[in-house]
């Protein structure tokens, strides 16, 4: 069969290749193969792939989590990660290479893109890369298209039932202790944090047997800088709360692009909890002192971060 | 040995594997709608669970063993939600007030629902059996199956010799069988909400017929759930079984679910849509750990069975 080489040749030769399969009688994923079999190799193979993933032929682990499509909308991360927010990354070796771990990050933002981020960090920047799972905010998965992307590349409900299963099957877990409260921080309160809850993460920690390792992330306090807040409208969308920031919703979803700061992320030293015993949940003092323990390191060296990083956006 | 709702494909099932098994010395089996082929060795009783005669006959039939097996989940036809509703809650009410005269019965085996953890959107993504309370139950099946736990938690308290397992099943799903599950699948054109993909979670028909003979044979006392281990999403669940889907936004769906019935499309119960927006996933370690059973079937290869056996019939009747 003849090869194509320009796209719109090899487009109408895909084509007419397809709908010769259709009228023969052959499946669409059938047709599709025949269509593409003039075809380049990789384009080929996108096809062959494509048809696949039409069949329901694709891989999803019990949590939802989806490499297939972690690594087609990979592309989109590592431009964000390189080139858009620029991030520089400090101590990703600190994190446990094996085994349980849960990493505990400062947050901002009702988009986890720091989650995403922080995956990145170590996907990349880590002597041996694994991926890590990350609790994203309840509401997050009311939304349509939001929850099905963010359980694909990794997101899980904040639950703590939900971290425990997944450290107890030796997973590396971020969390955003600072909550709720730290996604509706106004642009002045940047990276001051948050009261830590009740310590819910350092719980889940101490049962399971894992240990905490602080990530301060510098940046994502910028991305959408809000000035206000519209609780009218929150309670219409049943949302925790309604941002206003100087695009958003001013330009309709082009106000949903993040601004283009400067980040660094830096990876604490783990702080072991082991040792303590999975009893030591009842020791309210422990417990309170542990998440003390690490929203201070997290807060410091965010400040640090802070000065060493310079203006935001340049 | 009593088995209520024997006439169902589960119930004639564990019935003709029970009056085959040397344990189980006599079989009976309760229920108003008529068997087609009475399994060999197996006593049927033609009564309504909700009638009091039961309460003079299950102590007269000595038995030590009572499985429940008369939980409605989706009406039937003709059936109103009504009826679904005094089948499942009066019935077992019946059911444990004739178990009450009964002293000889040292077990009771429940098949029950999952749908009392209901579909929410944050919720654990397997849930374990105490979290049963997590959320309020919503929809009627869910209060129903709640008020049938009650009950059966209650007599267990008070009768501790008697062992009550109460069984919580996810969605089945297999060639032959017949639930709300399994008609959305083969409807022409299948309502999808708009932007959700839940995790679906199911148990093959052979796995849940295997889990309650299981359950008969070593019965733990408490909620036990029964489901393939794993999850598919619900896309991944449609294209596999090469589904057309029409993608509705949510304020649209149910409107557009009962519009679509006039096409061939099942009912669909509230439940059952909350299910395929939220989805639902439960852990299933005490099956295996305490009951000794574990499933065949994960969740993607049940479905995976379904598919190629569904084909298999289709591309049989084709060629005869």
């Amino acid at each position: 069969m003849a090869r194509a080489s320009d796209p719109i040749e090899m487009a109408s030769l895909f084509l007419r290749g397809l709908r010769s399969g259709l009228d023969a009688g052959l499946d669409l994923p059938e047709a599709a193969a025949r269509g593409a079999a003039g075809l380049p190799r990789g384009a080929r193979e996108g096809v062959r792939a494509a048809s696949r993933r039409f069949g329901g032929d694709y891989g999803e682990d019990e949590w939802g989590y989806d490499g297939e499509f972690a690594d087609a909308v990979e592309p989109l991360a590592a431009f964000l990660y390189e080139r858009w927010w620029r991030v520089h990354v400090e101590g990703a070796h600190k994190v446990p290479a094996h085994g349980r771990a849960l990493m505990a990050a400062n947050h901002a933002g009702i988009l986890p893109w720091d989650g995403v981020m922080v995956s990145m960090a170590i996907m990349r920047e880590h002597p041996l890369p694994r991926q890590p799972r990350f609790l994203v905010l309840d509401w997050a998965f009311r939304l349509p298209w939001v929850s099905v992307a963010m359980r694909k590349v990794g997101g899980v409900a904040a639950s703590p039932h939900n971290a425990l299963r997944l450290l107890e099957q030796d997973e590396l877990v971020a969390v955003f202790p600072e909550g709720v409260k730290g996604a509706g921080k106004p642009y002045g309160e940047r990276y001051r944090m948050q009261r830590f809850g009740r310590g819910g993460f350092v719980e889940v920690a101490l049962r399971a047997g894992a240990p905490i390792v602080p990530v301060a992330v510098v940046g994502s306090e910028e991305i959408y800088p809000k000035v206000g807040e519209a609780p009218a409208l929150a309670r219409l969308v049943g949302a925790p709360y309604f941002p206003l920031t100087p695009t958003f919703p001013w330009l309709g979803p082009l106000g949903a692009i993040p601004l283009p700061s400067r980040w660094r992320i830096e990876f604490c030293e783990p702080i072991e909890t082991a040792s303590f015993g999975p009893d030591a949940v009842e020791d309210r003092a422990l417990v309170l002192s542990l998440a003390e323990q690490v929203r201070e390191t997290i807060q410091q060296k965010v400040l640090e971060n802070v000065v060493k990083r310079g203006p935001a956006f340049l | 040995m009593l088995i209520t709702g024997v006439a169902s494909h589960i119930g004639s099932a564990l019935a003709a594997r029970l009056a085959d098994h040397p344990d189980f010395d006599h079989v009976a089996g309760l229920d108003t709608r008529r068997l087609a082929q009475p399994p060999p060795g197996v006593e049927l009783i033609d009564a309504d669970i909700r009638d009091p005669v039961i309460d003079t006959l299950i102590p007269r039939a000595r038995v030590d063993t009572v499985v429940h097996n008369q939980i409605v989940r989706r009406p039937g036809p003709g059936m109103s939600s009504r009826a679904m509703h005094d089948i499942n809650v009066i019935g077992s009410l019946a059911l444990l007030t004739a178990c009450e005269r009964s002293p000889t019965i040292d077990t009771i085996v429940i098949r029950g629902s999952a749908g009392i953890y209901g579909s929410e959107p944050a919720a654990p993504q397997f849930f374990t059996e105490e979290m049963s309370r997590l959320y309020p139950l919503r929809t009627r099946f869910q209060r129903d199956v709640g008020e049938i736990e009650e009950y059966f938690d209650n007599f267990a308290r008070r009768h501790p010799d008697v062992t009550c397992t109460m069984l919580r099943y996810q969605p089945g799903i297999g060639p032959r069988r017949d639930s709300q599950l399994t008609r959305y699948l083969s409807a022409a054109v299948v309502p999808t909400y708009l932007g959700f993909d839940p995790r679906i979670q199911l148990v093959h028909s052979d796995d849940a017929l295997d889990a309650l003979m299981a359950a008969v044979q070593r019965p733990v006392r408490g909620a036990v759930n029964v489901a393939g281990p794993g999850s598919i999403g619900l896309t991944r669940l449609l294209r596999r079984a090469g589904r057309r889907t029409l993608p509705l936004a949510a304020p649209l769906f149910a409107p557009a679910a009962d519009a679509l019935r006039r096409l061939g499309l099942p009912p669909l119960s509230e439940d059952f849509r909350r299910l395929l927006r939220w989805g639902r996933a439960v852990d299933t370690r005490r099956l295996a750990d305490e009951v000794g059973f574990t499933p065949r079937h994960s969740t993607p290869s049940a479905v995976q069975d379904y598919v190629r056996r569904r084909d298999g019939t289709r591309s049989a009747r084709a060629a005869a």
